[in-house]
């Protein structure tokens, strides 16, 4: 009687033992190590900026963390300020032959004397009124009890590529909208 | 059957930890930790928009700044001051359009040992300069490394020679205005 007997043994292999226990130990020593890894690594950061997809940081052995602040990002391809595209470069003739960051403001971008970028401007007074509307109805106050004056902070994430000519434009706009102190991001050496 | 009072005593249970519970908790905290970490880990380097000063306030001043200047050109580097503190430098580039940053660094801590109270610096970069180049330079310009030798400065109030732990940390841009 085969069938017979093949029915029997597969009610014998159906049986569990009750005292069947899953091995944890192995389990826990892998968590702790991934905890001690991640608690290692671990850093508290304050700030939230954020990058783009493509952007290539340089490295720098500064060790100041920064704090939050309005943030403008430059790539070979446009200029975002606060997560919104403000500035579309346009690709020069030789971007064509060359890995160089070759880019160019559209003339209607730009304005005394080609040193200011006006959409850049209008974002940094949109956001400086917004800030200081913010601070008129905040209770914090200074000594005299005037609302806390702008600090006019901006944090500058820029391509490797992005030359000075670039940077030095971003500066000089910023500065015309009253933004009087820029801090220049960069990727943390390891140590 | 009797036992001796020793083997009375001993006990065969086995006693086993509960790790369950311990289990979720790393888990938890290891998902937190993941969600809240950040993988980018971003530093900064400050700088203030240059303010020129007022005829009064340079009036006020009893002897003429330092004014400590580096201005990257499209080969070199040049270091100098508008008030012949010191004799100007040039530094010639190790490769085409990469500057001597090593190089520019000793000769910064030479002018420092000159001029230890000094922290405010000018940097002048041509507008070819990429931004990768311009914070080189300017970790070159601001910090002391741990290779670097020993720079002392005399403290006034305490009368005691304290260590420089910084070579210019005050990077002001001089030529935002320019158009080289």
């Amino acid at each position: 009687m085969p069938f017979y007997r093949s029915i029997r043994s597969r009610k014998k292999r159906r049986k569990i033992n009750g005292d069947f226990e899953l091995q944890l130990t192995a389990m826990m020593d892998i968590l702790v190590i991934i905890l001690v890894f991640l608690l290692k690594s671990y850093s508290a950061m304050t700030n939230s900026f954020t990058t783009l997809p493509g952007l290539k940081l340089p490295v720098s052995a500064s060790m100041d963390i920064p704090p939050d602040s309005l943030q403008i990002i430059v790539t070979p391809e446009g200029m975002t300020f606060e997560s919104d595209r403000i500035v579309q470069f346009v690709k020069t003739a030789d971007s064509a032959v060359s890995d160089d960051a070759n880019y160019a403001f559209k003339p209607n971008d730009l304005d005394e004397g080609g040193r200011r970028i006006v959409p850049l401007y209008d974002a940094l007074i949109k956001a400086r009124d917004k800030a200081e509307l913010l601070r008129a109805k905040s209770r914090a106050r200074d000594e005299k009890g005037e609302p806390l004056p702008f600090e006019g902070i901006l944090a500058i994430q820029a391509d490797k590529a992005i030359h000075y000519e670039t940077v030095r434009k971003v500066m000089y706009t910023a500065a015309t909208a009253g933004y009087r102190v820029f801090r220049f991001l960069a990727l943390k050496r390891d140590s | 059957m009797l036992k001796r009072p020793s083997a009375r005593r001993k006990t065969t249970r086995e006693i086993q930890l509960n790790l369950v519970p311990i289990l979720d908790a790393m888990v938890t905290l290891i998902g937190f930790l993941l969600f809240t970490m950040s993988f980018l880990s971003l530093v900064s380097i400050e700088t203030p928009f240059p303010i020129a000063s007022s005829e009064i306030n340079q009036k006020k001043l009893k002897e003429k700044p330092l004014q400590l200047t580096v201005s990257l050109r499209e080969n070199d580097v040049r270091i100098w001051t508008p008030f012949d503190k010191f004799e100007p430098k040039t530094i010639p580039y190790l490769e085409e359009g990469k500057p001597d940053v090593p190089g520019l660094h000793l000769a910064l801590i030479e002018i420092k040992k000159l001029f230890p109270t000094e922290t405010q610096i000018v940097l002048a970069p041509y507008a070819g300069t990429s931004y990768d180049i311009l914070i080189a330079v300017m970790d070159g310009l601001r910090a002391i490394e741990k290779t670097d030798p020993p720079i002392f400065m005399d403290n006034k109030e305490t009368g005691n020679q304290e260590l420089v732990k910084a070579l210019f940390p005050d990077i002001v841009f001089g030529n935002l205005l320019g158009d080289s």
